[in-house]
Protein backbone atom coordinates (compact mmCIF):
# COMPACT_ATOMS: atom_id res chain seq x y z
CA UNK A 1 0.00 0.00 0.00
CA UNK A 2 1.03 3.76 -0.97
CA UNK A 3 1.61 6.05 1.54
CA UNK A 4 -0.59 8.75 -0.84
CA UNK A 5 -4.17 7.32 0.25
CA UNK A 6 -3.33 7.70 3.82
CA UNK A 7 -1.63 10.94 3.99
CA UNK A 8 -4.59 12.22 1.73
CA UNK A 9 -7.35 11.19 4.33
CA UNK A 10 -5.74 12.40 7.01
CA UNK A 11 -5.55 15.57 5.14
CA UNK A 12 -9.13 15.78 3.87
CA UNK A 13 -10.43 14.71 7.92
CA UNK A 14 -8.44 17.61 9.29
CA UNK A 15 -10.19 19.95 6.82
CA UNK A 16 -13.20 18.75 7.23
CA UNK A 17 -15.40 21.99 7.78
CA UNK A 18 -16.60 23.17 10.94
CA UNK A 19 -20.52 22.96 11.21
CA UNK A 20 -22.53 22.27 14.14
CA UNK A 21 -23.71 18.45 14.88
CA UNK A 22 -26.61 18.76 16.37
CA UNK A 23 -26.69 16.24 20.12
CA UNK A 24 -23.49 15.11 18.93
CA UNK A 25 -19.86 15.53 19.78
CA UNK A 26 -17.46 15.32 16.96
CA UNK A 27 -13.58 15.88 16.74
CA UNK A 28 -11.06 15.48 14.40
CA UNK A 29 -7.28 16.20 14.62
CA UNK A 30 -3.61 14.89 13.77
CA UNK A 31 -1.79 13.02 15.97
CA UNK A 32 2.03 11.88 15.77
CA UNK A 33 2.43 8.12 16.00
CA UNK A 34 5.41 5.81 17.03
CA UNK A 35 5.54 2.45 17.47
CA UNK A 36 7.50 -0.90 17.87
CA UNK A 37 7.36 -3.37 15.53
CA UNK A 38 8.54 -7.57 15.66
CA UNK A 39 7.25 -10.15 13.40
CA UNK A 40 8.48 -14.14 13.58
CA UNK A 41 11.25 -13.96 15.83
CA UNK A 42 13.00 -11.45 17.87
CA UNK A 43 15.59 -10.53 15.02
CA UNK A 44 12.75 -8.95 12.77
CA UNK A 45 12.70 -6.00 15.12
CA UNK A 46 11.55 -2.94 13.93
CA UNK A 47 11.24 1.00 15.42
CA UNK A 48 9.46 3.43 13.97
CA UNK A 49 7.61 6.99 13.80
CA UNK A 50 4.87 8.85 11.37
CA UNK A 51 1.93 10.96 11.65
CA UNK A 52 -1.68 9.97 11.51
CA UNK A 53 -5.15 11.23 12.61
CA UNK A 54 -7.96 10.56 14.73
CA UNK A 55 -11.71 11.48 14.35
CA UNK A 56 -14.06 10.92 17.41
CA UNK A 57 -18.07 11.01 16.99
CA UNK A 58 -20.59 10.75 20.03
CA UNK A 59 -24.12 10.03 20.01
CA UNK A 60 -26.36 8.78 22.80
CA UNK A 61 -24.94 5.78 23.57
CA UNK A 62 -23.01 5.42 20.66
CA UNK A 63 -19.50 6.47 19.80
CA UNK A 64 -17.14 5.64 17.21
CA UNK A 65 -12.92 6.17 16.72
CA UNK A 66 -11.36 6.30 13.62
CA UNK A 67 -7.32 6.05 13.70
CA UNK A 68 -5.77 6.34 10.28
CA UNK A 69 -1.60 6.22 10.34
CA UNK A 70 1.29 5.44 8.76
CA UNK A 71 4.69 4.74 10.25
CA UNK A 72 8.01 4.32 8.79
CA UNK A 73 9.63 1.14 10.42
CA UNK A 74 13.24 1.05 10.33
CA UNK A 75 14.84 -2.37 11.34
CA UNK A 76 16.08 -2.33 14.99
CA UNK A 77 19.19 -4.41 15.23
CA UNK A 78 18.75 -8.49 14.08
CA UNK A 79 19.05 -9.25 10.78
CA UNK A 80 16.35 -7.13 9.55
CA UNK A 81 17.52 -4.78 7.09
CA UNK A 82 15.37 -2.60 4.74
CA UNK A 83 12.93 -0.45 5.82
CA UNK A 84 9.22 -0.52 5.57
CA UNK A 85 5.55 1.76 6.01
CA UNK A 86 2.90 0.45 7.84
CA UNK A 87 -0.44 2.16 6.91
CA UNK A 88 -3.22 1.46 9.16
CA UNK A 89 -6.70 1.69 9.26
CA UNK A 90 -8.23 1.04 12.87
CA UNK A 91 -12.13 1.65 13.28
CA UNK A 92 -13.71 0.74 16.73
CA UNK A 93 -17.58 1.26 17.46
CA UNK A 94 -18.75 1.39 21.15
CA UNK A 95 -22.56 0.91 23.12
CA UNK A 96 -22.46 2.17 26.42
CA UNK A 97 -23.66 -0.22 28.35
CA UNK A 98 -23.62 0.68 32.30
CA UNK A 99 -20.63 2.15 34.47
CA UNK A 100 -17.43 3.03 33.09
CA UNK A 101 -17.86 -0.34 30.35
CA UNK A 102 -18.73 -0.41 26.67
CA UNK A 103 -19.06 -2.84 24.43
CA UNK A 104 -16.33 -2.72 21.59
CA UNK A 105 -16.63 -4.07 17.71
CA UNK A 106 -14.31 -2.84 14.89
CA UNK A 107 -11.53 -3.68 12.65
CA UNK A 108 -8.06 -2.96 11.94
CA UNK A 109 -6.23 -3.12 8.82
CA UNK A 110 -2.89 -2.54 8.01
CA UNK A 111 -0.58 -2.57 4.94
CA UNK A 112 3.06 -3.03 4.61
CA UNK A 113 5.46 -1.35 1.81
CA UNK A 114 6.66 -2.63 0.69
CA UNK A 115 4.89 -5.64 0.35
CA UNK A 116 7.06 -8.63 1.20
CA UNK A 117 8.90 -6.72 4.16
CA UNK A 118 6.07 -7.26 6.49
CA UNK A 119 3.02 -9.20 6.98
CA UNK A 120 -0.25 -6.97 5.77
CA UNK A 121 -3.13 -7.71 7.70
CA UNK A 122 -6.63 -6.87 8.76
CA UNK A 123 -9.11 -8.44 11.35
CA UNK A 124 -12.50 -7.76 12.40
CA UNK A 125 -11.96 -6.87 16.39
CA UNK A 126 -14.22 -7.37 19.51
CA UNK A 127 -13.96 -6.08 22.99
CA UNK A 128 -15.04 -3.78 25.86
CA UNK A 129 -13.72 -0.30 27.08
CA UNK A 130 -13.45 0.71 30.47
CA UNK A 131 -13.68 4.92 30.81
CA UNK A 132 -13.39 7.09 33.67
CA UNK A 133 -13.51 11.07 34.20
CA UNK A 134 -10.28 11.46 36.08
CA UNK A 135 -11.77 15.12 35.96
CA UNK A 136 -13.37 17.96 34.27
CA UNK A 137 -12.46 17.23 30.56
CA UNK A 138 -10.22 14.85 31.23
CA UNK A 139 -11.23 11.25 30.63
CA UNK A 140 -9.05 7.98 30.37
CA UNK A 141 -10.27 4.45 28.64
CA UNK A 142 -8.90 1.22 29.14
CA UNK A 143 -10.00 -1.23 26.08
CA UNK A 144 -9.13 -4.45 25.10
CA UNK A 145 -10.57 -7.33 22.96
CA UNK A 146 -9.57 -9.97 20.42
CA UNK A 147 -9.35 -10.00 17.14
CA UNK A 148 -11.21 -12.55 15.05
CA UNK A 149 -10.70 -13.52 11.05
CA UNK A 150 -7.23 -12.09 10.58
CA UNK A 151 -5.99 -12.31 6.90
CA UNK A 152 -2.17 -12.14 6.50
CA UNK A 153 -0.56 -10.94 3.12
CA UNK A 154 1.87 -13.90 4.02
CA UNK A 155 -0.84 -16.50 4.74
CA UNK A 156 -0.91 -18.54 8.64
CA UNK A 157 -3.68 -18.66 10.37
CA UNK A 158 -4.10 -18.55 14.35
CA UNK A 159 -5.78 -20.26 17.19
CA UNK A 160 -9.35 -19.05 18.27
CA UNK A 161 -7.81 -16.89 21.17
CA UNK A 162 -4.81 -15.97 19.28
CA UNK A 163 -4.64 -12.42 18.91
CA UNK A 164 -5.71 -9.92 20.90
CA UNK A 165 -5.52 -6.40 21.22
CA UNK A 166 -5.27 -3.97 24.72
CA UNK A 167 -5.44 -0.19 24.54
CA UNK A 168 -5.33 2.95 26.85
CA UNK A 169 -6.21 6.32 26.30
CA UNK A 170 -6.54 9.85 26.95
CA UNK A 171 -8.08 13.04 26.19
CA UNK A 172 -7.84 16.26 28.00
CA UNK A 173 -10.27 19.13 26.97
CA UNK A 174 -9.18 22.42 26.02
CA UNK A 175 -9.97 25.64 25.16
CA UNK A 176 -13.54 25.15 26.88
CA UNK A 177 -13.78 21.86 25.06
CA UNK A 178 -12.76 23.19 21.86
CA UNK A 179 -9.61 21.76 21.90
CA UNK A 180 -8.71 18.18 22.48
CA UNK A 181 -5.37 16.62 23.92
CA UNK A 182 -5.63 12.89 22.45
CA UNK A 183 -3.39 10.20 23.43
CA UNK A 184 -3.90 6.84 22.38
CA UNK A 185 -1.63 3.11 23.30
CA UNK A 186 -2.78 0.14 20.86
CA UNK A 187 -1.00 -2.78 21.44
CA UNK A 188 -1.55 -6.21 19.06
CA UNK A 189 0.17 -9.70 19.75
CA UNK A 190 -0.89 -12.06 17.45
CA UNK A 191 -0.55 -15.93 17.68
CA UNK A 192 0.12 -16.58 14.18
CA UNK A 193 1.38 -19.88 12.50
CA UNK A 194 2.39 -20.89 9.26
CA UNK A 195 2.42 -24.15 7.19
CA UNK A 196 4.82 -24.58 4.34
CA UNK A 197 4.51 -27.97 4.05
CA UNK A 198 7.02 -29.50 6.64
CA UNK A 199 4.76 -28.77 9.26
CA UNK A 200 3.27 -25.41 11.55
CA UNK A 201 5.77 -23.09 12.50
CA UNK A 202 5.06 -20.05 14.94
CA UNK A 203 5.19 -16.61 13.07
CA UNK A 204 3.55 -14.17 15.95
CA UNK A 205 3.42 -10.41 15.32
CA UNK A 206 3.62 -8.23 17.47
CA UNK A 207 2.76 -4.25 17.44
CA UNK A 208 3.50 -1.67 20.12
CA UNK A 209 2.07 1.85 18.79
CA UNK A 210 1.58 4.96 20.61
CA UNK A 211 -0.18 8.16 19.35
CA UNK A 212 -0.11 11.72 20.25
CA UNK A 213 -1.89 14.55 19.02
CA UNK A 214 -4.98 16.79 19.22
CA UNK A 215 -8.27 17.40 17.80
CA UNK A 216 -10.61 20.13 17.13
CA UNK A 217 -13.81 19.18 18.69
CA UNK A 218 -17.23 20.46 17.03
CA UNK B 1 -100.94 57.10 92.60
CA UNK B 2 -98.27 55.72 94.91
CA UNK B 3 -95.28 58.05 95.23
CA UNK B 4 -91.78 56.24 94.22
CA UNK B 5 -89.71 55.45 97.49
CA UNK B 6 -86.37 55.59 95.73
CA UNK B 7 -86.76 58.87 94.21
CA UNK B 8 -83.17 59.94 93.84
CA UNK B 9 -81.92 56.82 92.43
CA UNK B 10 -85.04 57.22 89.98
CA UNK B 11 -83.81 60.28 89.28
CA UNK B 12 -80.75 58.60 88.46
CA UNK B 13 -81.74 56.23 86.40
CA UNK B 14 -84.09 58.99 84.23
CA UNK B 15 -81.41 61.35 84.12
CA UNK B 16 -79.79 60.26 80.72
CA UNK B 17 -83.04 60.36 79.04
CA UNK B 18 -83.72 64.08 80.71
CA UNK B 19 -80.10 64.93 79.04
CA UNK B 20 -80.84 63.67 75.96
CA UNK B 21 -83.98 66.43 75.18
CA UNK B 22 -81.46 69.00 75.35
CA UNK B 23 -82.39 69.75 71.85
CA UNK B 24 -85.97 70.17 72.35
CA UNK B 25 -87.48 73.61 71.50
CA UNK B 26 -91.20 73.02 72.82
CA UNK B 27 -91.85 74.83 76.19
CA UNK B 28 -93.92 72.87 77.51
CA UNK B 29 -91.65 69.91 77.26
CA UNK B 30 -89.36 71.22 78.50
CA UNK B 31 -91.37 71.92 81.37
CA UNK B 32 -92.51 68.37 81.69
CA UNK B 33 -88.87 67.70 81.29
CA UNK B 34 -88.23 70.20 84.34
CA UNK B 35 -90.68 69.08 86.64
CA UNK B 36 -90.08 65.34 85.87
CA UNK B 37 -85.94 66.17 86.97
CA UNK B 38 -87.88 67.98 90.29
CA UNK B 39 -89.80 64.72 90.94
CA UNK B 40 -93.25 66.17 90.06
CA UNK B 41 -94.57 63.62 88.44
CA UNK B 42 -97.71 64.94 89.04
CA UNK B 43 -96.83 68.05 87.04
CA UNK B 44 -94.49 66.33 84.99
CA UNK B 45 -97.53 64.44 83.51
CA UNK B 46 -99.67 67.54 82.82
CA UNK B 47 -97.13 69.01 80.88
CA UNK B 48 -96.09 66.20 78.81
CA UNK B 49 -99.83 65.60 77.45
CA UNK B 50 -100.15 69.20 77.31
CA UNK B 51 -97.28 69.35 74.89
CA UNK B 52 -98.28 66.61 72.71
CA UNK B 53 -101.86 68.96 71.93
CA UNK B 54 -99.41 71.28 70.73
CA UNK B 55 -97.63 71.49 67.26
CA UNK B 56 -94.29 69.11 67.78
CA UNK B 57 -91.53 67.42 65.63
CA UNK B 58 -91.21 63.82 65.33
CA UNK B 59 -88.46 64.07 67.71
CA UNK B 60 -90.09 66.37 70.37
CA UNK B 61 -93.26 64.05 70.17
CA UNK B 62 -91.20 60.82 70.76
CA UNK B 63 -89.42 62.13 73.85
CA UNK B 64 -92.79 63.80 75.24
CA UNK B 65 -94.17 59.88 75.08
CA UNK B 66 -90.62 58.56 76.66
CA UNK B 67 -91.12 60.96 79.24
CA UNK B 68 -94.84 59.75 79.87
CA UNK B 69 -93.43 56.08 79.82
CA UNK B 70 -90.61 57.04 82.64
CA UNK B 71 -92.57 59.20 84.80
CA UNK B 72 -95.66 56.12 84.49
CA UNK B 73 -92.86 53.87 84.98
CA UNK B 74 -91.77 55.44 88.16
CA UNK B 75 -95.40 56.14 89.67
CA UNK B 76 -95.67 52.32 88.99
CA UNK B 77 -98.89 52.68 86.35
CA UNK B 78 -97.19 50.05 83.73
CA UNK B 79 -99.99 49.50 81.78
CA UNK B 80 -99.89 53.40 80.90
CA UNK B 81 -95.76 53.26 80.61
CA UNK B 82 -95.92 49.96 78.32
CA UNK B 83 -98.81 52.63 76.52
CA UNK B 84 -96.68 55.54 76.38
CA UNK B 85 -93.67 53.31 75.08
CA UNK B 86 -95.52 51.78 72.18
CA UNK B 87 -96.21 55.34 71.16
CA UNK B 88 -92.12 55.92 71.38
CA UNK B 89 -91.48 52.84 69.30
CA UNK B 90 -93.85 53.43 66.50
CA UNK B 91 -92.44 57.30 66.31
CA UNK B 92 -88.65 55.72 66.33
CA UNK B 93 -88.68 51.89 65.73
CA UNK B 94 -85.07 51.99 66.03
CA UNK B 95 -85.39 53.74 69.60
CA UNK B 96 -83.75 51.64 72.34
CA UNK B 97 -83.03 51.81 75.85
CA UNK B 98 -79.67 51.70 77.80
CA UNK B 99 -80.49 48.98 80.29
CA UNK B 100 -76.88 50.10 82.65
CA UNK B 101 -78.76 53.70 82.76
CA UNK B 102 -82.45 53.04 82.76
CA UNK B 103 -84.63 51.49 85.55
CA UNK B 104 -85.80 47.80 85.28
CA UNK B 105 -89.52 49.03 85.48
CA UNK B 106 -88.91 51.39 83.01
CA UNK B 107 -87.27 48.71 81.03
CA UNK B 108 -89.73 46.17 81.64
CA UNK B 109 -92.45 48.13 80.55
CA UNK B 110 -90.76 49.37 77.01
CA UNK B 111 -90.31 45.53 75.99
CA UNK B 112 -93.70 44.80 76.91
CA UNK B 113 -94.15 47.67 74.29
CA UNK B 114 -92.22 46.42 71.91
CA UNK B 115 -94.11 42.72 71.75
CA UNK B 116 -97.45 44.41 71.96
CA UNK B 117 -96.61 46.84 68.23
CA UNK B 118 -95.55 45.10 65.10
CA UNK B 119 -92.23 46.90 64.12
CA UNK B 120 -89.11 45.30 62.35
CA UNK B 121 -86.42 46.97 63.82
CA UNK B 122 -82.46 46.85 63.04
CA UNK B 123 -81.98 46.32 60.10
CA UNK B 124 -78.84 45.69 58.82
CA UNK B 125 -76.93 45.07 55.35
CA UNK B 126 -73.16 44.72 55.80
CA UNK B 127 -70.71 45.99 53.64
CA UNK B 128 -69.59 42.98 51.47
CA UNK B 129 -67.07 42.55 48.84
CA UNK B 130 -67.37 38.64 47.11
CA UNK B 131 -67.15 37.45 43.24
CA UNK B 132 -70.47 37.20 41.69
CA UNK B 133 -72.17 33.91 42.44
CA UNK B 134 -69.48 33.42 45.58
CA UNK B 135 -70.89 35.26 47.78
CA UNK B 136 -74.11 36.83 49.82
CA UNK B 137 -75.07 40.09 51.29
CA UNK B 138 -76.01 39.47 54.97
CA UNK B 139 -79.21 40.86 56.13
CA UNK B 140 -80.43 41.04 59.45
CA UNK B 141 -83.30 42.80 61.30
CA UNK B 142 -85.72 42.01 64.50
CA UNK B 143 -89.18 41.66 63.84
CA UNK B 144 -90.91 41.93 67.19
CA UNK B 145 -94.11 39.97 66.96
CA UNK B 146 -94.85 36.68 65.15
CA UNK B 147 -96.04 37.76 61.40
CA UNK B 148 -95.13 36.87 57.92
CA UNK B 149 -92.17 39.09 56.86
CA UNK B 150 -91.53 39.28 53.31
CA UNK B 151 -87.90 40.78 51.92
CA UNK B 152 -87.62 42.73 48.71
CA UNK B 153 -85.04 44.35 46.52
CA UNK B 154 -86.42 47.30 44.50
CA UNK B 155 -84.64 49.93 42.82
CA UNK B 156 -81.84 50.28 39.81
CA UNK B 157 -82.74 48.27 36.88
CA UNK B 158 -84.64 46.27 38.90
CA UNK B 159 -88.58 46.90 39.95
CA UNK B 160 -88.96 44.75 42.52
CA UNK B 161 -87.57 41.38 43.14
CA UNK B 162 -88.67 39.64 46.58
CA UNK B 163 -85.30 37.42 48.36
CA UNK B 164 -87.22 35.87 51.63
CA UNK B 165 -90.22 35.31 52.59
CA UNK B 166 -90.90 33.93 56.16
CA UNK B 167 -92.47 33.80 59.22
CA UNK B 168 -90.42 34.80 62.30
CA UNK B 169 -90.16 36.92 65.52
CA UNK B 170 -87.01 37.78 66.96
CA UNK B 171 -84.19 38.10 64.96
CA UNK B 172 -83.84 36.98 61.44
CA UNK B 173 -80.80 36.58 59.46
CA UNK B 174 -80.67 36.34 55.33
CA UNK B 175 -78.41 35.81 52.86
CA UNK B 176 -78.81 37.30 49.55
CA UNK B 177 -76.65 36.19 47.11
CA UNK B 178 -77.33 39.46 44.62
CA UNK B 179 -78.34 37.48 41.60
CA UNK B 180 -81.19 37.74 39.12
CA UNK B 181 -83.13 35.34 38.51
CA UNK B 182 -81.00 34.37 35.23
CA UNK B 183 -77.97 33.67 38.01
CA UNK B 184 -76.41 37.06 36.37
CA UNK B 185 -75.14 39.49 39.07
CA UNK B 186 -77.27 42.24 39.72
CA UNK B 187 -76.59 45.40 38.18
CA UNK B 188 -74.33 48.24 39.40
CA UNK B 189 -76.74 50.65 41.38
CA UNK B 190 -78.63 51.47 44.39
CA UNK B 191 -81.50 49.49 45.74
CA UNK B 192 -83.84 49.47 48.65
CA UNK B 193 -83.79 46.30 50.65
CA UNK B 194 -87.36 46.50 51.79
CA UNK B 195 -88.41 44.45 54.98
CA UNK B 196 -92.22 44.49 55.21
CA UNK B 197 -94.01 42.75 58.29
CA UNK B 198 -97.81 41.77 58.30
CA UNK B 199 -100.15 39.94 60.84
CA UNK B 200 -103.70 40.23 60.50
CA UNK B 201 -104.39 43.71 59.79
CA UNK B 202 -100.92 44.93 61.08
CA UNK B 203 -98.08 45.74 58.53
CA UNK B 204 -94.94 47.40 59.45
CA UNK B 205 -92.15 48.11 56.21
CA UNK B 206 -88.44 49.17 56.56
CA UNK B 207 -86.11 49.66 54.37
CA UNK B 208 -82.12 50.01 53.93
CA UNK B 209 -80.78 51.95 50.86
CA UNK B 210 -77.46 49.96 49.27
CA UNK B 211 -75.08 50.78 46.88
CA UNK B 212 -74.35 48.16 44.43
CA UNK B 213 -71.00 48.73 41.81
CA UNK B 214 -69.48 46.26 39.89
CA UNK B 215 -65.53 45.72 39.70
CA UNK B 216 -62.75 43.35 38.06
CA UNK B 217 -61.55 40.77 39.68
CA UNK B 218 -58.17 40.35 40.88
CA UNK B 219 -55.92 38.01 38.85
CA UNK B 220 -53.53 35.77 40.63
CA UNK B 221 -49.82 36.48 39.87
CA UNK B 222 -47.86 33.46 38.14
CA UNK B 223 -45.92 31.11 40.37
CA UNK B 224 -41.79 31.10 40.01
CA UNK B 225 -41.06 29.74 43.14
CA UNK B 226 -42.77 27.77 45.60
CA UNK B 227 -43.01 29.87 49.33
CA UNK B 228 -40.36 27.89 51.42
CA UNK B 229 -39.31 25.99 48.93
CA UNK B 230 -36.07 26.73 46.87
CA UNK B 231 -34.39 25.11 44.65
CA UNK B 232 -31.07 22.88 45.42
CA UNK B 233 -27.75 22.90 43.32
CA UNK B 234 -28.20 20.37 41.34
CA UNK B 235 -24.49 19.42 41.08
CA UNK B 236 -22.07 19.04 44.19
CA UNK B 237 -18.48 19.03 44.73
CA UNK B 238 -17.26 16.41 45.98
CA UNK B 239 -14.37 16.31 47.96
CA UNK B 240 -10.49 15.97 47.07
CA UNK B 241 -9.31 12.71 46.98
CA UNK B 242 -6.32 10.62 45.46
CA UNK B 243 -9.39 8.63 43.27
CA UNK B 244 -8.02 10.49 39.65
CA UNK B 245 -4.46 9.52 40.55
CA UNK B 246 -4.99 5.63 41.66
CA UNK B 247 -7.13 4.86 38.43
CA UNK B 248 -4.58 6.38 36.54
CA UNK B 249 -2.01 4.37 37.94
CA UNK B 250 -4.47 1.22 37.86
CA UNK B 251 -5.07 1.87 33.89
CA UNK B 252 -1.53 2.28 33.52
CA UNK B 253 -0.62 -0.66 35.26
CA UNK B 254 -2.90 -2.57 34.01
CA UNK B 255 -2.22 -1.91 30.32
CA UNK B 256 1.79 -2.36 30.72
CA UNK B 257 1.12 -5.55 33.07
CA UNK B 258 -1.53 -6.25 29.53
CA UNK B 259 1.31 -5.83 27.05
CA UNK B 260 4.16 -8.18 29.10
CA UNK B 261 1.80 -10.75 29.90
CA UNK B 262 0.16 -10.90 25.78
CA UNK B 263 3.30 -10.67 24.14
CA UNK B 264 4.80 -13.37 22.63
CA UNK B 265 7.90 -14.64 24.08
CA UNK B 266 9.33 -15.52 20.31
CA UNK B 267 9.71 -11.83 20.10
CA UNK B 268 11.51 -11.02 23.25
CA UNK B 269 10.85 -8.28 25.74
CA UNK B 270 7.88 -6.50 24.32
CA UNK B 271 8.23 -2.90 24.42
CA UNK B 272 6.81 -0.80 26.74
CA UNK B 273 7.79 2.64 25.10
CA UNK B 274 4.73 3.19 23.65
CA UNK B 275 2.82 2.66 26.90
CA UNK B 276 4.81 3.86 29.15
CA UNK B 277 4.47 7.32 27.15
CA UNK B 278 1.16 7.29 26.71
CA UNK B 279 0.73 5.78 30.81
CA UNK B 280 3.15 8.45 31.90
CA UNK B 281 0.46 10.95 29.80
CA UNK B 282 -2.22 9.10 32.26
CA UNK B 283 -1.16 9.32 35.67
CA UNK B 284 0.18 13.13 35.13
CA UNK B 285 -3.43 14.00 34.24
CA UNK B 286 -4.47 11.75 37.30
CA UNK B 287 -1.91 13.66 39.35
CA UNK B 288 -3.32 16.98 38.43
CA UNK B 289 -6.56 16.43 38.70
CA UNK B 290 -6.11 14.91 42.21
CA UNK B 291 -4.54 18.34 43.21
CA UNK B 292 -7.12 20.30 41.49
CA UNK B 293 -10.45 21.16 42.49
CA UNK B 294 -12.89 17.82 41.52
CA UNK B 295 -16.06 18.24 38.98
CA UNK B 296 -18.71 19.20 40.46
CA UNK B 297 -20.79 16.03 40.49
CA UNK B 298 -24.66 15.86 40.04
CA UNK B 299 -26.72 15.18 42.75
CA UNK B 300 -29.18 12.92 42.17
CA UNK B 301 -31.36 13.82 45.21
CA UNK B 302 -31.65 17.46 44.32
CA UNK B 303 -32.00 17.11 40.77
CA UNK B 304 -35.16 14.70 41.89
CA UNK B 305 -36.36 17.34 44.29
CA UNK B 306 -35.85 20.09 41.77
CA UNK B 307 -37.91 18.03 39.25
CA UNK B 308 -40.59 17.64 41.32
CA UNK B 309 -40.58 21.19 42.29
CA UNK B 310 -40.55 22.46 38.66
CA UNK B 311 -43.73 20.14 37.95
CA UNK B 312 -45.10 21.75 41.04
CA UNK B 313 -45.06 24.97 40.27
CA UNK B 314 -45.63 24.29 36.66
CA UNK B 315 -48.91 22.14 38.02
CA UNK B 316 -49.86 25.26 39.90
CA UNK B 317 -49.33 27.87 37.28
CA UNK B 318 -51.55 25.77 34.89
CA UNK B 319 -54.40 25.89 37.67
CA UNK B 320 -53.85 29.86 38.20
CA UNK B 321 -54.22 30.30 34.17
CA UNK B 322 -57.46 28.25 34.48
CA UNK B 323 -58.63 30.62 37.69
CA UNK B 324 -57.45 33.31 35.68
CA UNK B 325 -59.52 32.38 32.60
CA UNK B 326 -62.11 32.38 34.72
CA UNK B 327 -61.97 35.00 36.89
CA UNK B 328 -61.63 37.66 33.90
CA UNK B 329 -65.33 36.26 33.16
CA UNK B 330 -66.71 37.28 36.93
CA UNK B 331 -67.74 40.08 38.50
CA UNK B 332 -66.63 41.79 41.65
CA UNK B 333 -69.71 42.82 43.59
CA UNK B 334 -69.33 45.66 46.16
CA UNK B 335 -72.04 46.38 48.26
CA UNK B 336 -72.51 49.20 50.79
CA UNK B 337 -75.27 50.29 52.80
CA UNK B 338 -76.30 54.01 52.73
CA UNK B 339 -76.89 56.18 55.48
CA UNK B 340 -81.05 55.58 56.14
CA UNK B 341 -83.41 58.25 54.84
CA UNK B 342 -86.06 57.73 57.54
CA UNK B 343 -87.54 54.94 59.49
CA UNK B 344 -90.60 52.50 59.19
CA UNK B 345 -94.05 53.09 59.21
Amino acid sequence: MRAGPIAVAAAALALVPTYPLAAQHFSIGPQVAFGDYRETTSDLHYRGGGVGAKASVVWKKFSADVWLSKVKYKPEGGTATTDFDASEVDVQLRYYISGPFSAELGFMNRKADPEFEAQSMGAVTAGAQMSHLLGPGVRMALDGGLMFGPKFSGGGSISALGAVRLGLGLTVDALHGRLRVTGDYEFQSVSRTTDDGSGSISAPIQQSLGRVGFAIAF
Amino acid sequence: MRRPTCLPVAVLLFLPVVLSAQTIQNATLRRAQQSFENLDYRQALSSAHASLRERLTGYERARAYELLGFTYSGMDSILKAVDAFKQVVLIEPERDLDPNRTSPKALSAFQVALTQILVIRQLRVDSVQFIGGEGNVPIRYTVTQPSRVVTRVSGGPLSSMRIDSTVANGQVNIRWPARLPSGDPVPPGNYNVVVEASVGQNTFSTSQSIRVSHGSVDTLPHLTSLPGYTYLPETEVPPKSWRPMGLALVYTGVALAGTSALSNGDLGSPSLREGTVIGLGIVAAGFVMTLKKPAPQPARGNILYNQLLREQIARRNTEIAQENTRRRQQVALSVVPLPRAGGGR
